[in-house]
């Protein structure tokens, strides 16, 4: 009798302890995760925080219309002419992209850097913050030879994101310029606050605002505003909007717009290149 | 004497239950890829973070087998950091729904070769927050204390409520297909002393 007992307890014991006893744990691990606050690296004019990965490349084309939509006999403007901007811009490290771009308007070339510096992934009021600086070239100038110093300009910029509810982006860029006035004798400078809010609707869609308002120093005729909308697919943004600034590059747009309660077509492609 | 027979018996049965876990080892060679394959534009999504286990007892894969792997879908690298972005945000959803997983169990195991296994796993895929039952083939090698794991099998996003824009640049197919090639390393061997 004992040794039935013992067997059995011995069955019994054994067969408890080979059941599956896994070991292995799930690992916490903690990514550093980069801040996405704005889906592009600029909402029109004005740049977002956003740099693209390292190595990647962005190639840009921009059109400003200049008749207003209200102009007659060219169809909302769109006969033109219109000022264009080629770009193209590329991240050779992480958080800077580099950006090349020539506009028609007075054959400006540009040159400027973005360094995205901060971020702080507040749940409430996530922040990031980037700088920009460049330069710009105006080798059409009325009367002046392409190399005179004076058709040269210098900006930089402060750029400031958060993303409300996930859904509403807004930024801050104060914004200097020097020799923002080519043509005046007494080299002049414009400091300007720009702003902006994007409303993202859905993955794709989204509506945008953007203003940049002179605080001192030289202003063309009036501040800038845009307001329109953005379609994202994968690696393209298609932005469309009114606007009453003609000018694409930086250094010219940062100058100020040329139309008072009047407003024209414009639009922005970019797409995203890897090689 | 009769105690040393009933001791005998005892070390027997403990003995002919041993088992064995492996976990997937750390290392960069593994390969977690799915491919899609649309008419317009082929593209990857690539990562190395798979983790995981694979447990089995006595000398049969298929003896009380349990496995369980999952993939961290933000590590998912397509080439392109926008469409990382839109793949996580818009069709993952890694958000709410991080990992990827497959938990199951080798239901068949035959030998393919010297120190190859050719298997049949079953068990519960979970994507998106969807479980779905399934099954896939794959071949398991064995070089000392690490297994070299391979399959792959298709993934119909639909099933797992993954939703694709109909305006999309970036043209992703409805099926898309996973390629695992990975390793688990054996980890100290469990016997039932050690149980204790």
């Amino acid at each position: 009798m004992k040794t039935i007992v013992f067997i059995l307890v011995s069955l019994i014991f054994s067969l408890t302890l080979s059941q599956a006893q896994v070991r292995w744990k799930k690992k916490k691990v903690e990514r550093p995760v980069d801040l996405l606050l704005f889906h592009s690296t600029q909402v029109v004019n004005l740049p977002t925080t956003e740099v693209l990965n390292k190595g990647e490349f962005q190639f840009e084309i921009s059109h400003r219309f200049l008749p207003p939509i209200d102009a007659k006999k060219t169809l909302l403007g769109l006969d033109g002419p219109a000022y264009m901007r080629l770009a193209l811009g590329y991240v050779p490290v992480k958080n800077v992209a580099v950006t090349f771009g020539r506009s028609n308007n007075q054959d400006n070339y540009d040159l400027r850097i973005k360094y995205k510096f901060l971020q702080w992934a507040n749940a409430t009021v996530p922040l990031t913050a980037a700088v920009r600086a460049g330069a710009a070239w105006n080798t059409e100038v009325t009367d002046r030879e392409t190399s005179d110093p004076k058709n040269f300009q210098y900006y930089g910029q402060l750029v400031l994101n958060t993303l409300l509810f996930k859904k509403l982006g807004i930024g801050l860029v104060p914004s200097y310029l020097y020799n923002s006035h080519i043509y005046c004798d007494k080299t002049q400078y414009s400091f300007t606050m720009g702003s902006y809010v994007q409303f993202y609707i859905s993955p794709m869609w989204s509506l945008l605002v953007e203003a940049n308002n002179t605080i001192s120093g030289w202003r063309n005729q009036y501040d800038s505003y845009t307001f329109g909308i953005e379609l994202e697919t994968g690696g393209h943004f298609f932005k469309i909007f009114l606007t009453n600034a003609a000018a694409l590059n930086p250094s010219q747009f940062l100058a100020g717009a040329d139309l008072k309660n009047q407003w024209r077509l414009g639009f922005n492609i970019t797409r995203v290149l890897t090689f | 004497m009769h105690y040393k027979i009933y001791l005998l018996l005892f070390a027997v049965l403990l003995g002919g239950t041993f088992s064995e876990e492996c976990h997937v080892t750390a290392e960069k060679t593994n390969l977690v890829k799915f491919i899609s394959d649309a008419p317009i534009e082929e593209f990857e999504g690539v990562t190395d973070q798979i983790d995981g286990y694979l447990y089995w007892e006595g000398d049969r894969l298929t003896e009380k087998s349990d496995l369980y792997f999952e993939v961290d879908l933000n590590t998912l690298d397509t080439g392109i950091g926008l469409r990382n972005r839109h793949m996580r945000e818009n069709y993952l959803e890694t958000e709410k729904y991080p990992l990827a997983s497959f938990k199951g169990k080798i239901i068949k195991s035959e030998k393919a070769g010297e120190n190859t296994f050719k298997v049949m796993v079953q068990g519960t895929m979970s994507i998106h927050g969807v479980d779905r039952l399934m099954s896939a083939e794959g071949i398991i090698q064995k070089n000392g204390d690490i297994y070299r794991i391979q399959s792959h099998f298709d993934v119909k996003l639909s099933h797992y409520n993954i939703e694709i824009p109909s305006i999309m640049f970036y043209k992703i197919d409805e099926t898309m297909r996973l390629v695992l090639d990975f390793h688990v390393k054996k980890i100290e061997e469990k016997t039932e002393a050690n149980n204790r």
